[in-house]
């Protein structure tokens, strides 16, 4: 008998104690079995049940990007995954998934580049966040592959995405913080027994809840508008999650060994992409009341 | 999962916005929204509406036909709610009616009572109120002690009811009086608010004139065949009464509504241009539009005939954080509409003042959520 772990055996539990834990091997089979071909094959909001779900478990995996984004890009073309969505205006600054993505989506804007990723073209970025954090090491071929005027649409699609990744992981957090409550004592009783308690995670779980709805409308309208409330929504309501939730689970919430930040970290790494709330809430603004300087006014 | 309104649904909203335009009077506005739905005023315009409603067959659309409904679903009552309430509700108090006195009656009355009330109800001409708060029993009903003592073959009623909106024009009060010593022994009457002994005084308020009035009982006698149900039955049936409410006033639609209003006063200013002024718009717009589709994921498990679950509870919760933000919104950006500047928002503001503590405080919204939806412990 070897009463210590074996080598292949050890391999999850050191990577559970990191700050993320990318599961390559479940990305393999969600990317081998055609899961991630949801949208192109059912629709769009197929996918983006299949990217809440899988944001819900604490291993990561690169789902919104491939599920979501690249049908709408190239919807008669399957770009090798994981994918990283990139803000070209933050080129040379670290992206969720770049570490391990074959393929980077760069929105340029007007237009979006197509990069494929060789080894060597990337650097790991260590980082708090719960994605695999990367960054160029030299500047990509912008011009070999483009896709002309889909920056619009890849905004969208990136906020769709993001928006059912948060719903997902703030459940997955939720869920796994009221199950601690109920079980973790404090002065004689079960913290989750406390009013000031169970009215913040109520409050936590309508935040999820409508997360969840929006990021759904969003994905079955394919509505640029729906994309944009969706993002706005949970985008704004992430500082509130973090502090509730790590709060609920005391100094046990700030270790590695405790599962939490490996959603509550996803929360926050999508927190400022694609402009973030105020951005989407400025492009709220624009849609429905019109661009500033407009005083036509949208019928409602 | 499909988030579309089918052609019936469509066709129906503009039913509704059709019936409103041709309805209201031209200075519907300025005239009755300015005095509130609860006003004297308005109150007696309401039986004009919704009889000519009711001839359009849009006061009771989710009634069985026998008692003058078109069994359409929920979704159309919905509808109808959203659009009445983004109207400035012309239907006054008369939306209680349709929305859980009726249907209360339907299940718990007996025949005279069906036979005498329901009718009179889908004709849109008679008047309710709703006799649950005291002043020591208000998100605390069972603590109420207005009492209904059994003397032969009638009851004698004493006590108070206070935020009794639409009092003194009620023709009849849905009134809950402790017919015993038990916290939950309380029935339910249905009492003709010209019964002698009763008497109503109004005080002003927050809201506008016309919500807040409290009604006396003082040795009210009233038949035995003015009890609904049995005697003591009074807990379930208000439980499942109020469980038709609990969605509650659409408030998300009323709440996008005023703030394409408060963005086309911020225009008018020339201030809507300021970028801190638009994310915050836009951020409440986003805030609402959440609380809608969780809303209307309730109402689509109402069509479905789901089991009721905390979800109701927790879209209150959503659109009144909304709301909040809204009100804020408004006093931030747009001081002078509560000084004169916009009737329609100081509407919206005023009526909104108390919307965390009608119908059940919030903080039992989120007690009940915590509890039964969460499964968190009671605190012992």
């Amino acid at each position: 008998m070897r009463a210590i772990l074996l080598d292949h055996q050890d391999i999850p539990q050191s990577q559970k104690l990191d700050y993320c834990y990318f599961h390559s091997a479940l990305q393999d089979v969600l990317q081998e079995s055609g899961f991630l071909n949801a949208a192109r094959e059912v629709d769009p909001l197929a996918a983006a049940l299949l990217v809440a779900e899988a944001a819900k478990i604490p291993p990561v995996v690169e789902v919104g990007a491939s599920a979501l984004i690249a049908p709408a890009l190239m919807p008669d073309e399957v770009p090798e995954g994981p994918i990283a969505y990139v803000d070209g205006a933050r080129l040379d600054k670290p992206h969720r998934n770049l570490a391990v993505a074959k393929t980077a989506f760069v929105n340029l804007g007007e237009d979006v580049a197509v990069v494929s990723i060789d080894e060597g073209d990337v650097e790991r970025v260590e980082t708090i966040y719960a994605y695999p954090f990367g960054k160029f090491v030299r500047k990509p071929d912008l011009t070999r592959s483009v896709i002309a005027s889909a920056g619009a649409t890849a905004t969208q699609w990136a906020r769709v995405a993001l928006a059912a990744e948060f719903a997902g992981a703030a459940q997955a957090a939720i869920d796994f913080t009221v199950d601690y409550v109920k079980q973790r004592t404090v002065f004689g009783r079960p913290v989750g027994s406390f009013q000031a308690v169970q009215h913040r995670l109520v409050q936590c779980s309508r935040l999820a809840k409508g997360a969840y709805y929006l990021a759904m409308k969003a994905a079955w309208s394919k509505a640029p508008e729906d994309a944009m409330v969706a993002a706005c929504y949970v985008q704004s309501e992430v500082q509130k999650l973090m502090y509730d939730l790590h709060q609920f689970n005391g100094a046990m919430g700030v270790t590695t060994e405790h599962l939490l930040h490996f959603w509550t970290y996803r929360l926050r790494a999508l927190q400022s992409e694609t402009g973030g709330a105020h951005g989407a809430a400025l492009d709220i603004a624009d849609s429905r009341w019109g661009a500033a300087g407009d005083n036509g006014r949208r019928e409602c | 999962m499909e988030f579309g309104w089918p052609k019936e649904h469509v066709d129906y909203r503009r039913r509704v916005r059709e019936a409103i335009n041709e309805l209201l009077p031209p200075d519907w506005e300025e005239t009755y929204v300015r005095e509130s739905y609860a006003s004297d005023l308005q109150i007696d315009f309401s039986r004009e509406f919704c009889a000519a409603l009711a001839e359009r067959g849009l006061l009771t659309p989710h009634w069985p036909a026998e008692y003058g409904g078109s069994e359409s679903e929920d979704w159309q009552h919905f509808i109808l709610g959203e659009e009445m309430k983004a109207a400035g509700e012309p239907r006054g108090p008369q939306y209680m009616n349709v929305n859980w006195i009726g249907p209360a009656l339907m299940k718990y009355g007996n025949d005279e009572q069906r036979e005498q009330h329901l009718r009179g109800i889908a004709s849109g001409k008679v008047i309710w109120c709703q006799g649950f708060s005291e002043p020591g029993a208000g998100t605390d009903l069972a603590a109420l002690r207005t009492k209904a003592v059994r003397a032969g073959d009638k009851y004698i009623i004493n006590g108070s009811k206070i935020w009794t909106s639409y009092a003194r024009k009620a023709d009849w009060c849905f009134l809950l009086a402790r017919t015993g010593e038990g916290r939950k022994e309380i029935s339910v009457f249905l009492l003709p608010m010209n019964t002698p002994g009763i008497s109503v005084s109004s005080y002003p308020g927050l809201p506008k004139y016309g919500h807040l009035n409290e009604v006396y009982f003082t040795d009210v006698e009233t038949p035995v065949s003015g009890l609904l149900g049995e005697e003591g039955a009074g807990w379930d049936i208000v439980i499942h009464a109020l469980s038709y409410e609990r969605v509650g006033v659409p408030r998300y639609h009323t709440g996008l509504h005023a703030l394409d209003m408060a963005v086309a006063a911020l225009k008018k200013e020339g201030r809507f241009d300021d970028p801190i002024i638009r994310s915050r718009a836009g951020m409440i717009a986003a805030q609402f539009e959440g609380a809608k589709l969780m809303t209307y994921s309730v109402v689509d498990q109402r069509v479905k005939k789901l089991p009721p679950n905390t979800d109701a509870n927790l879209s209150r919760v959503a659109a009144l954080e909304a709301v909040n933000e809204l009100m804020n919104f408004i006093v931030e950006f747009l001081p002078d509409c509560l000084a004169g500047g916009h009737l329609l928002l100081d509407d919206y503001y005023r009526v909104n003042v108390p919307a965390g503590v009608t119908g059940g405080a919030n903080e039992v919204q989120l007690d009940l959520v915590a509890q039964r939806g969460l499964g968190l412990p009671r605190m012992s």
